[in-house]
């Protein structure tokens, strides 16, 4: 399918002005994918803190309420 | 016949701007990638060759369209920053933070292409005579400054607000610039608003083709960049409640540019989510 399509292609002037379209092009991608990375870079920081966040829940779960009623009977209780 | 689901209308309104943002974000991905590539497929295998420039003249349908949505961008920053001051809803200076910041990017990009463009067609990478050059320069070196105006003052509603006025007067400054550009003498920097009428048909639309799929690829960005920073807020805003249960010294915000995200995500009264 893409073999009629580069047929028709004429062929790219890269020994002259094409080296100056291929830079123009590429300096938008390059942008792109700095701009993509560097969030990259941010959003695994925001996946690390939820990790964090994550075990900081599940240590509390683990400790036993402090404040609640039953808390202060069960240590005045002899075991 | 059973009875009809009762939500909390909060549960409900958070749901439905859950789903807003996840199918608002895929659909502007996928226009822009489908955009972007029918764009590279006019501009490389149907636009005509120019006859002055040759193959050169490739390099219009990415500067251009880059040059027209970093300017647009940069009034919509000032539009949206209007809205942040008539409402004093922070989630408007957000959007206008988010703006502003795209709009210089795309104008980096402007300036690095512009100045490819300017060695291949005039054997200079750039020309300090030509006031459409010069003119986009002072507007990119003008909202450069917004970011350290930002950072140079620690309270975020003083920031949100002088960064407002910024916004709005800058934002005016640009299609004032444009306009004095318009009207200065030399017609050296070649001419494209208002003589699109002059390109043949197949130029005519790779360049809109181009000029819309540079236009989705801002919005995509910004989406992208207002849904990351609404994730932050709320990572934060629970780890301030979690640290508060567990009886932790609350963490103090850290000195930026950026909008206070805690207060970001927090809506006042009768303001319309996003």
């Amino acid at each position: 399918m893409a073999a009629p399509l580069l047929a028709e292609v004429p062929a790219l002037p890269l020994e002259t002005a094409g080296s100056y379209v291929a830079a123009a092009y590429v300096v938008l991608f390059a942008l792109v994918l700095v701009y993509v990375a560097i969030m990259a870079i941010r959003m695994s920081r925001v996946e690390r803190e939820l990790g964090e966040l994550l075990e900081l829940v599940e240590r509390s779960e683990q400790r036993p309420p402090e404040h609640s009623p039953d808390a202060g009977a069960r240590e005045s209780t002899p075991a | 016949m059973p009875p009809p689901s009762r939500q909390p209308a909060g549960a409900l309104e958070a749901k439905r701007r859950r789903l807003r943002d996840r199918w608002g974000l895929r659909t502007l991905l996928i226009a822009t990638v489908l955009g972007m590539t029918a764009s590279l497929v006019l501009v490389f295998f149907y636009a005509p060759l120019e006859a002055e420039q040759g193959f050169l003249q490739k390099i219009f349908y990415v500067h251009v369209p880059l040059a027209i949505v970093s300017l647009c961008g940069f009034v919509l920053g000032g539009l949206l920053a209007i809205q942040h001051l008539r409402t004093r809803d922070p989630r408007w200076d957000m959007r206008s933070y988010v703006a502003i910041h795209m709009s210089l990017i795309f104008a980096l990009g402007t300036l690095i292409t512009g100045s490819i463009w300017a060695k291949g067609s005039w054997g200079h990478w750039w020309v300090w005579s030509e006031p459409t050059l010069v003119s986009f320069l002072i507007v990119f070196l003008l909202y450069a400054t917004y970011q350290p105006l930002r950072f140079s003052i620690e309270d975020p509603e003083r920031q949100a607000r002088y960064a407002s006025v910024f916004a709005i007067t800058a934002g005016a400054f640009v299609p004032l610039n444009f306009i004095a550009v318009r009207l200065s003498t030399a017609y050296l920097h070649p001419r494209v608003l208002g003589s699109t009428s002059n390109l043949p048909a197949p130029m005519a639309l790779t360049f809109l083709v181009s000029l819309v799929a540079t236009a989705l690829l801002y919005a995509t960005l910004c989406n992208y960049e207002l849904t990351a920073k609404r994730t932050r807020a709320k990572v934060r805003a629970l780890r301030r409640r979690l640290d508060a249960d567990s009886g932790e010294t609350k963490q103090r915000r850290p000195r930026s540019a950026a909008p206070g995200m805690a207060t970001a995500i927090s809506a006042p009264t009768g303001s319309r989510g996003n």
